[in-house]
């Protein structure tokens, strides 16, 4: 084989390598995926009495062309029930952290060695000792290290909390408050939930939800009390990732929760949905190069609080999918002027619904069904299921359902993708 | 098929290594920076972990502690394999490298505290003459420290590359079979002179003018530190 052809069959495996596959993760990782994923791990919320009533991780198989094709087909407990709620891989994809909302662990799967059959190898105990923070959320990889999003604190169990620092064999590095007080035109409260990193401009955006008095309460008691609505976080805040310092602080009032920076080249925004309020605030640097936040859509009719829970934004940032709980709504927004995102598709596609993730091509849209074990609705509306649907730009035409109530699952919430290996691209050049 | 059986069945398979430094794939993209980095001294870089240590092979064929390399300098530490010619692996290492090099030597002070190491990959093929061969003209250049260093066996390799968190992974072509690519995720390694791993390196954080700030903001820290121990 001469160097040539060497070159051009390695560059098919690995040219893409600044890019991503599923849209929300860490876009700088390794062993990216932009085909046909083959796996797809869900995180798994226990339930008292179903199945061994504990968390987990399940696989289900999504390759089209696999005779198990829509089906559970492996899953791992992590040994008891507190309310797991988010993963992300580590920068090489070899392992998925996952994080307990209440009982503050965070747990190691290992999913490099075979994707098909995870297997949990740590468990990781001291993020309350360490940082005084409750909650790990969002999981986001930096080279050799991951970066946590927690969303509550051991003292007050508000929604005062910061971002933890561990390298990738699970010792803790650092912390790093969210700001409270005055900072850059704004007024921190302290609160934090998601955050995104944009290395391109030395960035990292981060957002606010609630403390475990709330998100551990039940909703209905939430919503009922005037004190405990007062208490949701209303500001996201612009770091500089290199300095670890928050910069910014952006009011944004009602629950700003998924971030979603545009991943094409040349772009300077990030988008997110206000969960409260039910508005879509674009983040963007004016002409001067300064961040600013503002409201660019509405979504539904705030009036209902249709709760906006997840966004998906397409690899070329020109479309966004939002899923709304309360009327269990999947909604595709066109953002080709990210300025006014203008709503073009809707479809109810469960009783309630969470989570959504699509393919980096597009075609393939998975949706979870869990908010949250004390949010989810009640009786018959609390249909806990994995939907996923193929896109043609027109219509969600459902391929398959896993009714995870049924399978003794749990409560389905965090998705994300897998696949082996693909063989070298040029062998028979060889 | 374990890790090390791959690795020697992928070195089993090259007949000769390259002697002529890395193949050329074109010049590279720098990653977007689309800042001004924040200037050196301003911030503090993480202490992410312990450099781990081994014992290995230098171009002169001595045995040398991995941990005599990470201490006493600033050391910027990559793995690589001699014959790889993945655009995106180690000749986009070799030429940020290079880049970097030339900086460093834009600023002999800074330099002098700076060393570059570059670990082999393939202990089979990349022998202590094959690196000589290979980075000949950086190693015996004074300006700047520049180490090339080999494991004596597989075996001695993969405690270092599983330390790092360097992953690598043998591509098979479709039969299954180990081909010469070793498919690895490009990460450089920024060691302060106390061993300590202060910050890592991919694709898309290759941004050269923020690794020379990194250096500079570990070269002004150890001189403060120096300074209040004295």
């Amino acid at each position: 084989m001469n160097i040539r052809a060497t070159v051009l069959g390695a560059a098919l495996l690995i040219c893409g390598a600044s890019l991503a596959d599923e849209t929300c993760n860490s876009p700088y990782m390794t062993g990216l995926i932009k085909g046909q994923e083959e796996f797809l791990h869900v995180l798994t919320l226990g339930i008292d009495g179903v199945g061994d009533g504990s968390d987990k991780l399940v696989t289900i198989d999504v390759n089209p062309k696999s005779a198990s094709y829509g089906k559970p087909v492996h899953s791992v407990s992590v040994g008891g029930r507190g309310e797991t709620h988010h993963m992300g891989f580590t920068d090489d994809r070899k392992h998925l952290w996952a994080g307990s909302l209440d009982s503050n662990q965070i747990y190691v799967f290992d999913v490099g060695t075979d994707p098909s059959k995870p297997r949990l190898v740590k468990t990781i105990t001291d993020l309350g000792a360490r940082t005084g923070y409750l909650g790990p959320h969002t999981f986001y990889a930096l080279p050799g290290r991951m970066l946590i999003g927690n969303i509550s604190n051991l003292a007050a169990k508000d929604g005062v909390t910061g971002m933890a620092l561990y390298n990738n064999q699970g010792n803790f590095v650092a912390k790093f408050p969210m700001p409270v007080g005055s900072l850059g035109g704004g007024v921190g409260d302290g609160y934090g939930y998601d955050l995104a990193i944009n290395p391109a401009r030395n960035a990292i955006l981060t957002s606010s939800f609630t403390g475990w008095n709330n998100y551990m309460r039940d909703l209905g008691e939430v919503v009922g009390d005037p004190a405990a609505m007062k208490k949701f976080g209303n500001t996201m805040v612009m770091w500089d990732l290199k300095a670890m310092q928050p910069r910014r602080v952006f009011e944004v009032p009602g629950a700003p929760l998924e971030i979603r920076w545009s991943l094409r080249e040349g772009d300077n925004w990030a988008i997110t949905a206000t969960a409260l309020t039910s508005k879509l605030w674009l983040i963007r640097q004016d002409k001067a190069g300064e961040w600013q936040a503002k409201e660019v859509a509405t979504i539904g009719d705030p009036a209902k609080i249709p709760l906006p829970v997840d966004i998906s934004i397409s690899a070329d940032a020109k479309g966004l999918w939002v899923n709304t709980f309360m009327d269990g709504t999947t909604r595709y927004f066109d953002l080709s002027d990210p300025e006014r995102p203008v709503q073009t598709y809707a479809k109810q596609t469960g009783k309630q619904v969470n989570m959504v993730s699509q393919s980096w091509d597009g075609k393939r849209v998975y949706i979870t069904s869990s908010l949250l074990a004390k949010w989810d609705k009640k009786g018959a509306d609390d249909e806990q299921f994995l939907r996923a649907f193929n896109w043609d730009g027109k219509e969600l035409k459902l391929a398959f359902e896993t009714d995870f109530r049924a399978a003794k699952l749990g409560r389905p919430h965090h998705m994300k993708f897998t696949a082996r290996p693909a063989p070298a691209a040029s062998t028979a050049a060889r | 098929m374990h890790l090390r059986a791959l690795l020697l069945a992928a070195a089993a398979g090259v007949a000769v290594s390259n002697a002529h430094g890395a193949a050329d794939p074109g010049k590279p993209q720098e990653p977007r920076m689309e800042f001004a980095p924040p200037a050196a001294g301003s911030y503090e870089l993480q202490r992410i972990q312990p450099a781990p240590d081994a014992t290995l092979l230098n171009a002169d064929a001595r045995r040398q502690r991995l941990s005599d390399l990470t201490h006493g300098k600033i050391t910027l530490l990559t793995f690589f394999y001699t014959y790889c010619v993945d655009p995106w692996g180690c000749p986009y290492a070799y030429w940020t490298l290079s880049g970097l090099r030339d900086r460093l030597i834009a600023d002999p002070q800074l330099a002098r505290g700076v060393r570059f190491v570059s670990v082999s990959f393939d202990p089979t093929n990349d022998t202590p003459e094959a690196l000589r061969r290979y980075g000949a003209r950086f190693m015996d250049d004074p300006r700047l420290e520049w180490q090339f260093l080999t494991a004596p066996s597989v075996d001695h390799l993969l405690p270092l590359l599983d330390g790092f968190g360097q992953d690598v992974r043998v591509e098979r072509n479709a039969d299954g079979k180990p081909t010469r690519t070793l498919n690895h995720m490009l990460k450089m390694f920024l060691i302060d002179p106390h061993g300590m791993i202060r910050e890592i390196y991919s694709l898309a954080y290759l941004q050269q003018p923020v690794m020379l700030n990194d250096m500079r903001t570990l070269a002004l820290e150890n001189r403060s530190t120096a300074a209040r121990s004295r």
